[in-house]
Formats: C-alpha cells, sequence, structure tokens
C-alpha cells in the first residue's frame, strides 16, 4: 500500500472519516479534524511509519496530502522508502 | 418550597457486579462477590492483592476512535447515564432545545481521569518522553466524566461537579434534589464514576495501611463489614447515575416513578482527616431525617458506608444506634460485594439501597460469619432478606476529610 492509502486507511479507523469521502487537499477542519485531534492522529501517524514529526512541522500541514509528503520526505530521509 | 418533590426515574450501574442496573442487582440478591484477585499487571509491585473490576470492553460501547478520546472513568460514566436516561425515557421523546436548558448535570468523582494521568506521569518520569497526548488535560481533568455526560445528550441546564472524597456522588445526589426542589431544574443526571486501579494510585491506597488483604481460602470474600475478622476496604471501580426528576414533570410523560429522594444531609466533621467521627455522621443522618420529615422508625433499611475498617465500622455503628435507639432497623454493606467506588460509592450504593422498593429484598453484607461484637446493629447478614417493601430507606457516604453525606429515599 502507498503512503498516501495507509495514512487514509488510518483516517478512516482513527478519526472516522468516511473514505469515499477523504479528499487529501481538503482543509482538515473541512474533514471535521479539529486540532487537538490531528495532534492526537498524527501519533498514531508517528507510530505506523516511525517517523518523528516536529511541531514546527506540524504546523505547516494543512491537509492530508501535506501529510503524505512530510512522512514520505521522512521516509525517505530515514532511507526507509 | 417543599412542593417540588423529586423523582427517580431512571438508574443505571457499571460495577465489578455487570454493567446494567439487572445484572447488579441480582447479583446483589444473590450475595455474590465481584471482588478478585488482582492482575499482575494492574497491582505491579503495589502489593495490593484485590480489586473489584469492571469487566469492560470499551468497543462494546463506544464507536471507532470515540473510547481513546474517553479516560476509563468517563467512559463508565456515560455507559451509566445512557442506561438510566434509555430506562426514564426522558431524552426519548423530543425533547426540545428549551427541555434541554432544564435538564443539568450533577457528578461526583474522587481522582476524575486517574488513568490519563499516570499514563501521563509514566511517560514523563518513567521514558523521559515529555510529549505527551493533547487531550491529557480534557481527559484527565476530575470534570471530565461530568462534562462528556452533558456534551452527549445536550443537557444544558445546571452543572456541578463534587470531590468529596468517598461522599462525592452522594452529594452529587443530594445537591441535585436541591436544584429541583428549587426550580433551577425539571431534571438532573445525577451520579458518580470511579476508575482509579492504576499501579501508582494502589501504590499509594498500600501506603495508607488501610486495604484489606486478599482471603487466602476465597480471595472474593476480602471484603468484610462488621465481621471481627475483617482487615481493611477493598477497592473496587465503576459509576451509576440516577435521572432525577421533578414529581409532575415525571408524571406529566407517564414515567415510572422508582423512588423519591426526600432526604439530604451533609455535616463536615472537622475533627481528623481520616479518622471518622461519630458525632458528624449522627449530625448527617438526623439532618436527612429531619429534611425528609420522617422519624426514625419509618426508615427499612439503612446501605451503611460499611468500608470494613477495623475503627471505620465501629463508628458508624454507634452512630446508627444513637440515630435509631427505638428501632432495629436492617443495615448492610453492600461494599462486601463490588468493593469501595470512592467517589462513585454513594451513587452505587443509592441504587444498591433503593432494590428493597422494587420486591422487598434488602441487600446483605456478604461473608458476615462472625460479626464483631462492637459492631451492634441489626445485620442483614451473609444472605439477602425479603420484607414487606419499607417506606422509606437510607444511605450513608462518610468520607476522607471529614464529610458526611446521608440520603434518604421513600417508597414511590
Amino acid at each position: 500500500m502507498d503512503t498516501l492509502a495507509r495514512i487514509k486507511d488510518l483516517a478512516t479507523k482513527e478519526l472516522a472519516l468516511d473514505p469515499a469521502k477523504i479528499d487529501p487537499n481538503a482543509p482538515l477542519a473541512d474533514l471535521g479534524v479539529d486540532s487537538l485531534t490531528f495532534i492526537e492522529f498524527m501519533f498514531k501517524v508517528e507510530d505506523e511509519f516511525g517517523v518523528k514529526v516536529s511541531d514546527e512541522d506540524l504546523r505547516k500541514i494543512k491537509c492530508l496530502a501535506d501529510l503524505e509528503r512530510h512522512v514520505a520526505a521522512s521516509l525517505q530521509a530515514a532511507g526507509k522508502a | 418550597m417543599g412542593a417540588r418533590r423529586v423523582a427517580v426515574t431512571g438508574i443505571g450501574v457499571v460495577s465489578a457486579l455487570g454493567n446494567s442496573l439487572e445484572e447488579f442487582r441480582r447479583s446483589l440478591a444473590g450475595a455474590c462477590s465481584g471482588v478478585r484477585p488482582l492482575p499482575a499487571e494492574i497491582a505491579l509491585g503495589s502489593g495490593v492483592q484485590v480489586g473489584a473490576l469492571v469487566a469492560w470492553d470499551p468497543a462494546a460501547h463506544f464507536k471507532g476512535p470515540e473510547a481513546g478520546a474517553l479516560d476509563r472513568v468517563a467512559q463508565f460514566a456515560l455507559a451509566s447515564a445512557g442506561e438510566a436516561l434509555a430506562a426514564s425515557g426522558l431524552i426519548n421523546t423530543d425533547l426540545a432545545a428549551a427541555g434541554r436548558n432544564r435538564i443539568g448535570v450533577y457528578w461526583g468523582t474522587g481522582m476524575g481521569g486517574a488513568h490519563t494521568l499516570e499514563a501521563a506521569y509514566s511517560s514523563v518520569y518513567g521514558k523521559n518522553d515529555f510529549r505527551l497526548r493533547p487531550l491529557s488535560v480534557v481527559m484527565g481533568m476530575n470534570n471530565a466524566a461530568a462534562s462528556n455526560v452533558a456534551l452527549k445528550w445536550g443537557l444544558r441546564g445546571p452543572f456541578a461537579n463534587f470531590s468529596t472524597a468517598c461522599s462525592s456522588s452522594a452529594m452529587a445526589i443530594g445537591e441535585a434534589m436541591q436544584a429541583i426542589r428549587h426550580g433551577r431544574a425539571d431534571a438532573v443526571v445525577a451520579g458518580g464514576a470511579e476508575a482509579l486501579l492504576t499501579p501508582g494510585m494502589l501504590a499509594a491506597w498500600q501506603a495508607l495501611r488501610t486495604l484489606a488483604p486478599a482471603d487466602a481460602a476465597d480471595p472474593s470474600a476480602s471484603s468484610k463489614p462488621f465481621d471481627k475478622r475483617r482487615g481493611g476496604l477493598v477497592l473496587g471501580e465503576g459509576a451509576a447515575a440516577l435521572v432525577l426528576e421533578e414529581e409532575s414533570h415525571a408524571r406529566a410523560r407517564g414515567a415510572r416513578i422508582h423512588a423519591f429522594i426526600t432526604g439530604y444531609g451533609n455535616t463536615c466533621d472537622a475533627a481528623h482527616m481520616s479518622k471518622p467521627d461519630r458525632d458528624g455522621q449522627v449530625r448527617a443522618m438526623r439532618q436527612a431525617l429531619a429534611d425528609s420529615g420522617l422519624v426514625p422508625e419509618a426508615i427499612g433499611y439503612i446501605n451503611a458506608h460499611g468500608t470494613a475498617t477495623i475503627v471505620g465500622d465501629v463508628v458508624e455503628c454507634e452512630a446508627i444506634r444513637a440515630v435509631f435507639e427505638k428501632t432495629d432497623v436492617p443495615v448492610s454493606s453492600t461494599k462486601s460485594m463490588h468493593g469501595h467506588l470512592l467517589g462513585g460509592a454513594g451513587a452505587l450504593e443509592m441504587a444498591a439501597a433503593l432494590m428493597p422498593f422494587a420486591d422487598g429484598i434488602l441487600p446483605p453484607t456478604a461473608h458476615l460469619e462472625q460479626p464483631d461484637p462492637a459492631c451492634v446493629v441489626r445485620h442483614v447478614a451473609c444472605k439477602a432478606e425479603q420484607l414487606e417493601p419499607p417506606r422509606a430507606v437510607m444511605s450513608n457516604s462518610f468520607a476522607f476529610g471529614g464529610s458526611n453525606v446521608v440520603l434518604i429515599a421513600e417508597r414511590a
């Protein structure tokens, strides 16, 4: 499964989102995900991919596509991709 | 005032004796204990041997990720409130927003989100990891359980959260009754919850040297209130919720009325932080009787605080004798079966105390085979008794810190 599919899968499970309605480019707030919930979700993402996201990077992530790009870059940097 | 009577129209229970009122009462009637040896992963090195754990599967009660944002104590609170509200039928009718503004939540808990707090400390001190869950504060705070109940059902009336150790939820019920009497609300979800069986909290309790060791022959009989073999209390967890409702409001919608809460006594010992005081307890019982307008002879059953500590049981029996000098009122401590729920105890024990109104069954003090001669009251020992449903019952809750709360309920 590619990175975005895994993130969508996790979002379906952890954020109770409807997979058919997940638009990776939609602002998180439009998906009904508030900031606290998103930070909680990031902990799951970190566990899933074995990466760490700094608070500074976290602030730049506005949608699931941003998140996917960040995770992919982290994996590449760590030589895991 | 005095015209507004407060009815109980719904009851919900989460306990080691089952996660519904029906299972809870069936266990009490059968003198079944929910006390068990604590699993090693919970006791760790605390030295605590037994507890009354709730058999709990969050997925059976909450959808998807919902449970992950709720401390165990809030999960218990929501489950008990859900059962009470469903039984009352209060929310099933198409209740307009204005109606919800007249329904409150009064709750009690000693420690609040103990699991959340302990997980945070474990991360900080145990793993040197300071990156905590962002929900740590709102899951751990003492009022989280009550707020979740209000949020889930849109209950926007008066709101209060009491934390007076072992009298917390009895106080919540008493104060909720006052709020309805005084016209501040038409109905209140009142009760309490506790979930603090964590290694750190167990170690703190063990340090107090007030917990019972396991009964070697039968660990489920480790909590022995009023028995001369008693060795301290057994901690439990769980929740209970009552839907309290102004009588005419309940009657107008044809609700079933289980009982009326008619008496509330509230005093402080101001004598010692942990040693109980007879005078404070006597004053609370007399206050509750005066509030209900009943004479002691009208009380047909007392659900005692009865924690099974060496000193506490004797003092309570002396206090009961002082108030009920001319009467042989049956007394039991159901903590022998469901353990001590601390902040949730008063509400759970009110659910037990109301039992005789339904079918005349008085729940017993289980395992009371050798009554302590210093605990002279008319015990309901070992087995439940069936009598004519009494006119009124009393429930005692006496807390560390000297808080004494006594509630009286009358037959509908």
